[in-house]
């Protein structure tokens, strides 16, 4: 594309645009085979993303189920969900998560991605060993879980007994049931500290030896320079597990069995499976529909609201 | 590579996906070659069996039957809505039945019956009552659940209980409940007589021994916050708030797994529970723990309405024609094969469920099954045989149902009061429902 004009026009978020394009010949040309190229993703994001998104809007205003034609109710559905019980429990068990779980698996990835940067004897056993539970499928992780945390016969409560703990009841305690999930979501981690790990092994040396030589302690390398140094990742593993946490489904419905979505006392009732409820249970599709704009719209708030933060606490070296 | 070339490619490309895409992805329903037709079952443990039976059709009438089961629920819908659902789907329960008959994706049956010729005084009329609305019959049940009192003889004899005897009125399990609770030195449980809502909610089976249901026996009216239904969930409080709700969970977390050797009713850590009859069929109790001594009887009513003994309550398959079925006489020929009694009994002889075709009862098969699973079959003729009465909010009146039952019973809140919450908020979606 050499005919783009190289002076660019500066976007929020670094985003670059041309300032003109001369349309020669070649230029359009370039544009069609590009186009060509791309069309696979094209033809799968209009037909199976946007289109789906944009009737999903249309639905949202409507009264609709399944088969029969929607009827236009305006603002109705939004305007039921805003008095809607279970519809703000989800919401506040689902911002429990984003709130707790992805900051606490944040640190822990980051954690042991430190520690499996360090150059010991067993390094790639360890590294395998941290990794292997983020390939295990999400619903037998879950039944193990389940089985792990049973408070009779289970290993953490056999263990928390041994050292005097009296266990909770975990996922029959409406109190314990989203700490249980969040134990569970940080044993399938590894796929972050793999990110992490690559992160860190792209600090500078230089900068750690110089940091050494100024007499610097290995809190303040880490503080100073190693964290700042992956704030990069650090946003995009932020980023990525808050929209992943807002559409936390498959465990929570493994947990719930399919006929009991939300158990124990709605405590793990979720965004997700409350809109999946409604749509696929309840036949409520345009409640359903409503639902998932005002979570694209949460997300797409929290998403920018970190970008914009992220100024400050981002370090992007060059 | 040549332009011209490249485009015409690229034209092809497109349009044999376009026609691949419209295409009859289903294969056809129905072929002038060979006719095909697909059963969809959303229940079904054992889908080779299921697929045996079917070919007893195909052997019968040369039409070839695929049978897809277990199906999922999210999988039925797009299916009904789009141009291939199956020409007979089979429901685990009424309640699906009409919500989709309500947004016109399955048929009304009276069609179906007559060109099927199919007996409808032959079918129990418990289990056939959740699939009628009014005068409109939008599902035919296939096999049947009910409940009974399962309790050990064996912890009975050691509570200095008479095993022969299972109570004989609700209040009456409740002492012996009481009697058979062991509680250790530290007050936690070893042993507990009965748990109201062992292994799911049974609350339909008590609410019909005090007299009612959440809906009017029409099935014109919500009735859920009705006496009935308090005094059926005032009575399963009692249990949670005697024997405490943290040390229930606490012992209830370190049960066996349901249908393995380590079920607590079959370990004799439950002495009395709520079941169905497919735990004497042979894949359960006989299999898992043959050595149990165990007695099966009708659960026992309130001691003043001695005339409610015997009651059950139905809940079972339902089978539906879908709307979209393309050829609706080969459905409903299949739905005729398949409601006659020699294919009734065969079925549910083999996976020890209830027949819901009066004259498949009577087959030598069910008395095979022994005199406990006789005791399931002689309670679908009592007079006070119901089946849990379905509408189209069902499902979402339920959830809600299930969320109040868990407040009830795990928070001890006030029945009465969570009861007409669910009263006047389902109220007027009922009404809408209805319409």
């Amino acid at each position: 594309m050499d005919d783009l004009n190289s002076t660019n026009r500066k976007l929020p978020f670094g985003i670059k645009l041309p300032a003109k394009v001369v349309w020669t010949k070649r230029t359009k040309s370039d544009l069609r085979t590009g186009l060509l190229f791309l069309s696979p993703w094209l033809i799968g994001f209009f037909a199976f993303t946007l289109y789906p998104m944009v009737v999903c809007f249309f639905f949202s205003f409507n009264n609709y189920k399944t088969k029969r034609a929607p009827a236009r109710i305006g603002l109705q559905n939004y305007r039921d969900l805003l008095v809607d019980e279970k519809f703000w429990i989800a919401l506040n068990n689902t911002m429990y998560m984003v709130i707790i779980a992805v900051p606490l698996g944040l640190f822990a990835s980051f954690l042991c991605a430190i520690l499996l940067n360090l150059k010991v004897r067993g390094q790639a056993f360890y590294r395998v060993v941290y990794f292997l539970p983020s390939i295990v499928p999400t619903v037998a992780g879950t039944i193990l879980f389940l089985w792990l945390l049973n408070p009779q016969v289970g290993l953490v409560n056999t263990l928390l007994d041994r050292i005097g703990i009296d266990g909770p009841n975990w996922m029959a305690d409406p109190n314990w049931s989203k700490p249980a999930l969040i134990l569970l979501g940080m044993w399938g981690m590894g796929g972050t500290i793999i990110i992490y790990l690559s992160g860190l092994q792209d600090v500078p040396q230089s900068l750690l030896e110089a940091a050494e030589l100024d007499g610097a302690n290995w809190f303040q390398r880490l503080w100073h320079i190693t964290i700042p140094m992956v704030s990069p990742i650090t946003l995009f593993n932020l980023i990525t597990g808050m929209i992943g946490m807002f559409q936390y489904f498959a465990q929570a419905y493994v947990v719930g069995g399919g006929d009991n979505l939300g158990r124990p006392l709605d405590s793990t009732l979720f965004y997700s499976v409350y809109l999946y409820q409604n749509a696929f249970l309840f036949l409520k599709m345009g409640y359903a529909s409503a639902m998932a704009w005002i979570l694209f719209i949460i997300i797409l708030i929290f998403t920018l609201l970190l970008l914009k933060v992220s100024d400050r606490f981002t370090y992007y070296a060059g | 590579m040549n332009k011209k070339l490249f485009r015409i490619l690229s034209i092809v490309l497109l349009a044999s996906m376009l026609l691949s895409a419209c295409g009859n992805a289903g294969g056809g329903s129905v072929s002038d070659e060979q006719k095909v037709l697909r059963v969809w079952i959303q229940w079904g443990d054992n889908p080779q069996q299921i697929q045996t039976l079917f070919d007893k059709y195909t052997a019968e009438t040369g039409i070839k039957v695929e049978v897809t089961a277990p199906i999922e629920q999210d999988k039925i819908l797009p299916a009904l809505t789009g141009s291939t659902p199956p020409d007979v789907l089979i429901l685990s329960g009424g309640d699906l039945a009409k919500s989709f008959y309500k947004e016109g994706l399955v048929d009304e049956l009276s069609g179906a019956i007559k060109t099927g010729n199919i007996d409808m005084a032959d079918m129990f009329e418990a289990p056939l009552s959740q699939c009628r609305q009014g005068d409109l019959i939008l599902c035919l049940p296939w096999g049947t659940d009910a409940y009974a009192l399962f309790w050990n003889k064996d912890l009975f004899e050691a509570a200095g209980l008479d095993p022969e005897k299972p109570p004989s009125t609700m209040e009456e399990l409740v002492e012996y409940a009481d009697k058979l609770t062991v509680i250790a030195a530290d007050g936690t449980i070893e042993q507990i007589g009965f748990i109201p809502n062992h292994s799911w909610s049974h609350t339909d089976l008590y609410v019909r021994n005090f007299g009612g249901f959440w809906y009017s026996d029409d099935g014109s009216a919500l009735t859920v916050n009705s006496q009935p239904m308090i005094d059926a969930m005032t009575w399963q409080q009692q249990f949670f708030t005697k024997y405490g709700v943290d040390n229930i969970q606490s012992f209830s977390s370190g049960f066996g797994e349901y249908g393995s050797p380590d079920a607590p009713f079959y370990a004799g850590k439950v002495a009395m529970m709520v079941e169905g009859e497919w735990q004497v069929g042979p894949n359960f109790i006989p299999a898992l723990k043959p050595e149990l001594n165990y007695g099966v009887a009708a659960f026992p009513p309130p001691a003043d309405h001695p005339e409610r003994a015997g009651t059950i309550v139905n809940q079972g398959t339902a089978v539906v024609i879908p709307s979209g079925a393309k050829d609706k006489d080969a459905s409903a020929k299949l739905l005729a094969w398949m409601m006659s009694p020699a294919i009734v009994a065969e079925e549910f002889c083999f996976n020890a469920n209830l027949p819901t075709s009066r004259k498949a009862a009577e087959d030598p098969c069910f008395k095979e099954l022994g005199p406990k699973f006789q005791v399931f079959v002689d309670l679908m003729s009592s007079p006070n045989a119901y089946a849990v009465l379905t509408t189209p909010i069902s499902l979402e009146l339920n959830d809600a149902m299930g969320t109040a039952e868990e407040r009830i019973l795990l928070t001890g809140t006030d029945p009465k009061t969570e009861l007409d919450a669910i009263q006047a908020e389902f109220e007027p979606k009922f009404k809408e429902a209805m319409k």
